[in-house]
């Protein structure tokens, strides 16, 4: 046996690996002694064995419960030919193939797993009418015109509308079903609060919140089922045990020139997004029901861009979609700040197409202190907006309340850690000036800050901690520095930094500090301006990839 | 992205090709990483040598596996990370938490 036969397993994930078959007896089963081991409860212990016989392969059953099979054929013993498929049991959660040795394996890789690829043009849109294909044209509007760097899915965008709505609200299951042709409703997306997909087809849940949400084309929260058992009395909301449930309707509209916002209510429902949860307690709060129907308007927005798309409202829609980002992202950043008389600030938030994480806060403190916070959480859309505002929102509660630099850090990263469910994270670099120009900060895992000092030196603002959310065992700690009179610190995000050209070159860190550099003289406004137009004019003709955030800071 | 999954002594290696960015690729390098562990790997090497991009969904994958293999008593180290990789684990922080190699034997007897 020279170069022995080999297994390509691929996992449900598409992470492929490969056994040799280098012995007489290979064997496979669900015990861990077996040369393959296979976790399914249709695998037995001892399940099968592949022999290598007289130059030849053979599969062989060893009185398994549940068969096993070669290309779906059930088998007791079979030789085994190049590329056959092989299952143990009821196992689907592995594909198994039998490569034999005279293939090389670079070229056995024959059919390896399919990248995040979009889904060639449609041509016929008349015929565009099942929710599967909205999705397809999802995905090419996606590829058009999207500012993100990379390619997603359209069932990757509906992924985030879950996850986001999982996030939102604390729940611990969310579905996204769609109308199919025939009129009912079917799972289109089903995550746990883990960001991981539920497998199956059919789940357990409230059909009749599901079906008052969907047919009243309304809006179902439930926080206590025991309490509303009234209601739905009928139903498996008490013998599931689920405490918190909310359904919210996915209502088709269509933005065009002879319709108002009162037609566009009145079109039909079609889907619903639901989440529900066995924790009591008020987590679905009216504000997470605005927060989920907002969800649910972006969903059905995405899937109507598409079909905006096609009728040549390009031009509009992203007008109308940058105009929301703006109302939300507006909505998030702090209010006017009161120019103090030892240092001028001058900031900025310009939000990319979709509504992303960028933050920022400053935040006035009594006994004359300032704190300069910038952050960015990691991912897109609605969720991480929303985690953006808690963040900001726990930021401004604990300096007011006068808690030093170094606890407020950590006690935020605390608190992310504790929901890693979200698996969400933040860089944020955040800092406290005295009336003295004595400046304390923490760095955690932010873009560097450029210090440029009226001396000419620059010097990049780092702690070196990890950002916030990773990790409960980290500390933080703080650095300081004295900023002079003239001095400027330009805080930024990687909006500022990854501005990519139509040549695929980066804006990059080393332009930026020149840029501050050079650009220490002027006011922190026109700093501000004068990078924010650099960025423009280095991108342009370009759409913005991601939020841009920016702060000045001046001393006077 | 694809996961090739590669075993020296104790030590489980991931060879990762295609870029780790938000969606699937991330999603199939923490559910690998999990269903590994409940095979009782506990030793991860994650190879980015093939990884041109990471964003930061990919950076949230890399902690996640590093928590659950940390939390399985296990050790998750990291090999080849291209410029733009490293560069990335440099500001997040993380090289002071994740061990980083470019050599994979020396990766390997470092378990």
């Amino acid at each position: 046996m020279q170069k022995p036969a080999q297994l390509k397993i691929v996992n449900r994930f598409g992470a492929t690996r490969f056994l040799p078959l280098g012995k007489s007896v290979f064997t496979i089963g669900r015990k861990a002694e077996n040369d393959l081991q296979l976790l399914s409860d249709t695998v037995s212990r001892q399940h099968a064995e592949i022999v290598y016989e007289d130059d030849a392969y053979y599969l062989v059953d060893i009185g398994s419960k549940r068969g096993t099979f070669v290309n779906d054929q059930r088998v007791e013993r079979c030789a085994l030919q190049h590329l056959d498929r092989v299952r143990i049991g009821g196992d689907e959660d592995q594909q198994i193939t039998f490569l034999d040795n005279t293939v090389e394996r670079a070229s056995a890789i024959f059919d390896s797993h399919p990248r995040l690829t979009l889904t060639p043009p449609l041509q016929d849109r008349d015929r565009i009418t099942s929710a599967n294909e909205e999705l397809q044209k999802l995905s090419r509007y996606i590829e058009v015109n999207q500012a993100f760097k990379f390619s997603l899915t359209p069932d990757d965008v509906l992924l985030l509308i879950v996850d986001a709505a999982i996030e939102i609200t604390g729940a611990e299951r969310g579905f996204l079903m769609l109308r199919n042709q025939a009129g009912d409703l079917e799972f289109k997306i089903a995550r746990d609060n883990n960001r991981n997909s539920l497998v199956g087809n059919v789940f357990e849940m409230s059909r009749s919140v599901v079906e008052e949400s969907f047919k009243q084309n309304r809006s179902v929260i439930i926080n206590d089922s025991r309490e509303s058992a009234a209601l739905f009395a009928r139903e498996s909301v008490r013998s599931l045990d689920l405490r918190s449930i909310a359904c919210i309707p996915l209502r088709r509209f269509q933005m065009s020139e002879n319709m108002d916002a009162t037609t566009m209510l009145k079109r039909d429902v079609i889907g619903v997004l639901y989440v529900d949860s066995h924790v009591v307690g008020g987590t679905l709060t009216q504000t997470s029901l605005r927060l989920l129907e907002s969800l649910a308007f972006e969903a059905t927005k995405s899937l109507e861009n598409v079909r905006l798309m096609h009728e040549e409202q390009e031009e509009k829609q992203i007008e109308q979609e940058l105009g929301m980002a703006r109302q939300v992202q507006v909505a998030l950043s702090p209010t006017a700040f009161k120019q103090p008389d030892h240092f001028e600030v001058a900031a900025d938030n310009i939000p990319s197409r979709y509504v992303g994480g960028d933050f920022y806060e400053l935040i006035p403190l009594k006994d004359g202190r300032s704190v300069f916070a910038l952050g960015d959480v990691s991912g897109k859309g609605v969720a991480a907006a929303l985690l953006a505002a808690m963040a900001q929102g726990a930021l401004q509660a604990q300096f007011v309340s006068n808690l030093p630099l170094t606890e407020v850090i950590t006690s935020l990263n605390k608190a992310l850690v504790q929901r890693s469910a979200s698996n969400r994270f933040i860089t944020l670099f955040c800092a406290v000036l005295d009336r003295d120009g004595h400046f304390t900060y923490i760095n955690a895992g932010h873009n560097l800050p450029i210090l440029a000092r009226t001396t000419g030196e620059t010097e990049m603002l780092t702690t070196k901690s990890v950002l916030l959310g990773a990790f409960d065992f980290v500390e933080y700690k703080p650095r300081q520095t004295r900023l002079a009179p003239g001095d400027v610190v330009v805080m930024y995000t990687d909006g500022v930094t990854e501005a990519v050209n139509a040549d695929n070159q980066m804006f990059g860190d080393e332009r930026l500090e020149r840029l501050v550099k050079q650009s220490v003289s002027l006011s922190a406004e026109q700093i501000k301006q004068r990078i924010l137009d650099e960025v423009l004019s280095f991108t342009r003709g370009l759409p913005q990839g991601d939020d841009i955030t920016l702060i000045v800071l001046k001393m006077k | 992205m694809e996961i090739h999954i590669r075993t020296t002594g104790s030590v489980t290696i991931l060879d990762l090709s295609g870029n780790l960015i938000i969606g699937r690729s991330e999603e199939s390098l923490r559910e690998t990483v999990k269903q590994l562990i409940a095979e009782e790997r506990r030793f991860f090497l994650i190879n980015l040598a093939e990884v041109p991009t990471i964003d930061s969904s990919g950076i949230g994958a890399m902690i996640k596996s590093f928590t659950s293999v940390k939390e399985a008593n296990g050790k998750l180290k990291v090999l080849k990370p291209s410029r733009m990789a490293q560069q990335l684990l440099t500001i997040t922080g993380l090289l002071s938490v994740l061990e980083i190699f470019d050599d994979e034997s020396a990766a390997i007897s470092s378990f």
